[in-house]
C-alpha cells in the first residue's frame, strides 16, 4: 500500500494526482488503435518485402556492386627469364619500365607549357606529341619503354589524362657482340630472334592475379580468393662463353676491316660436349637500339647462309677412302699435268704438283688428287657419309632459321659431279654444319649433336669412321698448317693445330662470279683436340682472296686466345713462327 | 544460481567478442606487414636484377680490355711469355 502511495505523483502546479488525471479517463474509440496497429504491421511487411527483394532477387547484383567498392583484382606480373652465359654473366635481362599513355580528349585542354615539358621528357618534338594527341582514338601510347625515373617526372607534371602503365624492357649488356646468339624481344616482351625466339616457351613468364580487400587508405587487408601465383620465366644458361665470344668477335671484325670484306662469321665448338662456345656474325647490330636495322645486319650467316665449302670437304673424301681401305696415307696419285678431263668437263689445280701421296693431296689441297680418290668409290657411299655428318640435313640445334644446305641424291650424280663434290663444289653447307662435321676428326671418329645450352655430361657419339682413320686424317690436317701446306698462317705458338682451308667461288644466279668466300675449319691441340674453330670471310677484296692468308690468321688468333682462356696445356714447344707464304690452294 | 551462470556466460561472451576483435585487428596488421615485406622483397629482387645487369655491363670484356690497355698500359699475353704450371711441375 505504502508503495502505491509513493508512486502517486502530482501534476505540476495543479495538485491533481497523475493516475486520476481526467485526460486519461477519456475513452478512445477502438478503431484508432487498430489503425495504428495496421500501419505498424503494414510498414513491417513493407520492410520484409523489401528485404526479401534485396536478399532474394537482387542479391547477386548488389554483392557485385559491393565488391567493386572494396575488392580489387590485382595483376601479378611475371618477369621473363634471364639469359646468362655459361659463367652466369647476364646476356639478357628484363627491367620494369613504364609505358606513357594518354586519353587525348582529357589532355586536349592541358596548359601549353606542361605539354612542352612532357615532350621534352619523352624526348620528342612538341609537334610530334601534338600529332599523337590529335587522334580519334580514346587511348594512345605516347611512348613505350620509358625508364622509371622519367616516368615519375611525367607523372609529377600532373597532366589530366596522361598515365603510365607497367611493362618490361629487355636489356642486352653485351650488345652487338652477342646479338645473333641471344636475339631480341619486341615491346610486348615476346622473342623475335635467336635464343629469345627459340626458347620463348620456357623464358616467358605467366602472369598471375589475386583478389583482395582494400581499406580506405588503399592498403590490402585480406585475400578473398586463392591467389593465382605468377610464374616467372625460367632463367636460361647458354653454352656460350662471353669471353670466347668477345675474342672471336674482335678478330673477325679486325679481319673484315683489314680485307675490306662484306661479311664474316666464326663459330667455336667444344669437342667434348658439343657445346657452342661462341657464334659470331658480322655485320651485326645493337639489340638495345634497333631503330635502323637492315636485313644484312640481322642475318645469322653462320646458321642461315650456305656456301660451297670448297676444299674443306676434301678431308671427308679422303677419310672415307682410308676407312674403306681403298687407299693408305702413302698411296700415290699422279696429279700432273694439273688438269683432268672427266666427261665433257675439265677440272684444274691452282698449281701443278706432279705425283702426290694421299697425305700430300690434303696438305697441298689438290683437286685432281681428291677427285681421283673419290672416283674409286661408289656415289652412294660418299652420299651416305656426307649425310651422316649432317650435310644436306635439317639441323636439330633448336635455333630458328638454321638451314639444311643442299646436296643432291647420289642417284643423280654424274662422274663429274662426284669428282667436284669430293672437293666441295656442287653442294652447299652452312658454317655451323661444316664445323660440326669436323667433329669426326677432332673426336676420334665419332660425332655428337651440338647444343646451345650448357651441358656438363660427356656425350656419347655416333661412330662414322674408325679411330685409326681419324688419327691419320688429323695428322694430315696438321701438315696443312706446317711449312709447305696451304695455311701456315694458321699455326700458333705452343700448340699443334690441324685444319683445312676452303676458298669458294661464289654463285650468283646460277653462275660463278668473280667473288670469293674463304673459310678455315680447324681444331687444336692435335694431340687431344679440345675445340673446333671455324671462320669464314665473305668477299675479301684487299690482301688476296685465298683462305690461307685471309682466314688462316683469324683462325690462329681466335684459337690461340681460346686455348689460353680454357687453360689448355700446350702440346708443342713454344717457338717463334717465321712467317711463311704457304702454297696457294686449288679453287 | 541461474543468474550467476548467466552473468558468467555473459562475461565470457564479451571477453570472446573482444578477443575476436583483437585477433582480427592483429591479423590485419600482420597481413599489412606481410604485404609490405613482400613488396620489399620484390623491390630487392628487382634491385638484384639491376645490379646483376650492371655487373655484366661493367664487367664485359670489351670494357675490361679497353681499360687494361689504355689506363693500365697492359698488353695481350702471348704463349712465349707464359709459364705453364702442370700438376707435375707443382709437385
Amino acid at each position: 500500500m505504502s508503495r502505491q502511495n509513493n508512486n502517486q505523483r502530482t501534476a505540476a502546479g495543479r495538485g491533481v494526482s497523475f493516475s486520476s488525471s481526467p485526460v486519461l479517463e477519456v475513452r478512445l474509440p477502438v478503431w484508432r488503435s487498430r489503425l495504428v496497429l495496421f500501419f505498424l504491421f503494414g510498414a513491417f511487411f513493407a520492410l520484409m518485402g523489401r528485404a526479401l527483394f534485396l536478399q532474394g532477387m537482387n542479391t547477386e547484383f548488389l554483392q557485385k556492386q559491393g565488391a567493386t567498392r572494396y575488392a580489387r583484382t590485382i595483376e601479378l606480373p611475371a618477369t621473363r627469364g634471364k639469359i646468362t652465359d655459361r659463367n652466369g654473366q647476364v646476356l639478357a635481362s628484363s627491367i620494369p619500365v613504364k609505358a606513357v599513355s594518354a586519353f587525348p580528349e582529357d589532355v586536349a585542354d592541358a596548359p601549353k607549357e606542361k605539354l612542352v615539358e612532357l615532350a621534352r621528357l619523352l624526348d620528342m618534338s612538341e609537334a610530334d606529341l601534338r600529332k599523337k594527341l590529335d587522334s580519334d582514338r580514346q587511348f594512345v601510347y605516347l611512348k613505350r619503354q620509358v625508364e622509371q625515373d622519367i616516368a615519375d617526372k611525367v607523372l609529377a607534371l600532373n597532366i589530366p589524362g596522361v598515365e603510365t602503365r607497367k611493362e618490361y624492357k629487355r636489356f642486352y649488356p653485351e650488345g652487338e657482340v652477342m646479338a645473333h646468339v641471344v636475339g631480341f624481344t619486341n615491346v610486348e616482351d615476346k622473342g623475335q630472334e635467336g635464343i629469345e625466339l627459340a626458347s620463348e616457351q620456357s623464358l616467358a613468364g605467366k602472369t598471375g592475379s589475386r583478389r583482395v580487400i582494400k581499406d580506405r587508405l588503399g592498403r590490402i587487408v585480406e585475400d578473398i580468393e586463392s591467389v593465382r601465383v605468377p610464374h616467372d620465366g625460367k632463367d636460361l644458361k647458354l653454352s656460350v662463353d662471353s669471353k670466347i665470344q668477345y675474342i672471336a668477335y674482335t678478330h673477325v671484325k679486325e679481319a673484315i676491316e683489314k680485307h675490306k670484306a662484306k661479311a664474316g662469321g666464326a663459330i667455336v665448338l667444344d669437342v667434348h660436349t658439343g657445346e657452342v662456345l661462341a657464334l659470331v656474325n658480322l655485320p651485326t647490330y645493337n639489340p638495345n637500339d634497333r631503330a635502323n636495322l637492315t636485313g644484312a645486319q640481322l642475318r645469322n650467316r653462320v646458321m642461315t647462309d650456305t656456301f660451297e665449302p670448297g676444299s674443306t670437304m676434301k678431308p671427308f673424301t679422303v677419310a672415307l677412302a682410308l676407312d674403306t681401305k681403298r687407299v693408305t696415307p702413302d698411296t700415290v696419285f699422279q696429279t700432273a699435268p694439273g688438269a683432268m678431263t672427266i666427261g665433257s668437263a675439265t677440272i684444274h689445280d691452282a698449281h701443278k704438283q706432279g705425283a702426290l701421296t694421299v697425305a700430300q693431296v690434303i696438305q697441298k689441297s689438290s683437286n685432281i688428287g681428291t677427285a681421283k680418290i673419290a672416283l674409286q668409290m661408289p656415289p652412294q657411299e660418299m652420299w651416305e657419309m656426307f649425310t651422316s655428318l649432317g650435310l644436306g640435313q635439317q639441323p636439330k640445334f633448336g635455333f630458328p632459321g638454321a638451314v639444311a644446305g643442299r646436296m643432291k641424291s647420289y642417284k643423280t650424280w654424274r662422274p663429274i659431279e662426284q669428282a667436284t663434290m669430293s672437293y666441295g663444289h656442287g653442294l652447299s653447307v652452312s658454317l655451323i654444319q661444316i664445323a660440326r662435321a669436323y667433329m669426326i676428326f677432332a673426336r676420334n671418329g665419332d660425332t655428337i649433336p651440338l647444343t646451345f645450352q650448357q651441358s656438363s655430361e660427356i656425350q656419347l657419339g655416333t661412330r662414322i669412321i674408325s679411330e685409326k682413320t681419324a688419327t691419320q686424317v688429323r695428322e694430315m690436317l696438321e701438315t696443312v698448317t706446317l711449312p709447305g701446306g696451304t695455311a701456315p698462317q694458321a699455326r700458333i705458338p705452343g700448340y699443334r693445330v690441324g685444319g683445312k682451308t676452303g676458298t669458294a667461288h661464289k654463285v650468283e644466279e646460277g653462275r660463278y662470279v668473280n667473288k670469293y668466300l674463304v673459310d678455315f675449319v680447324g681444331f687444336a691441340p692435335v694431340s687431344n683436340p679440345r675445340v673446333i674453330v671455324a671462320v669464314m670471310i665473305d668477299e675479301p677484296t684487299v690482301g688476296g682472296h685465298f683462305a690461307g692468308p685471309v682466314a688462316g690468321p683469324v683462325f690462329a688468333a681466335i684459337m690461340q686466345n681460346v686455348l689460353r682462356s680454357l687453360n689448355v696445356v700446350p702440346d708443342s714447344s713454344v717457338m717463334n713462327i717465321i712467317p711463311d707464304e704457304g702454297v696457294p690452294e686449288s679453287l | 544460481m541461474g543468474t550467476r551462470l548467466n552473468i558468467l556466460l555473459g562475461i565470457i561472451l564479451v571477453a570472446c567478442a573482444l578477443s575476436l576483435i583483437n585477433a582480427q585487428y592483429q591479423a590485419r596488421s600482420l597481413f599489412i606487414e606481410l604485404e609490405r615485406t613482400q613488396t620489399q622483397s620484390k623491390q630487392f629482387e628487382l634491385q638484384w636484377t639491376q645490379l646483376k645487369l650492371d655487373q655484366s655491363t661493367y664487367g664485359k670484356h670489351s670494357r675490361i680490355e679497353a681499360v687494361a690497355e689504355k689506363e693500365l698500359n697492359m698488353t695481350p699475353l702471348t704463349a712465349d711469355r707464359t709459364q705453364y704450371l702442370t700438376a707435375e711441375v707443382v709437385k
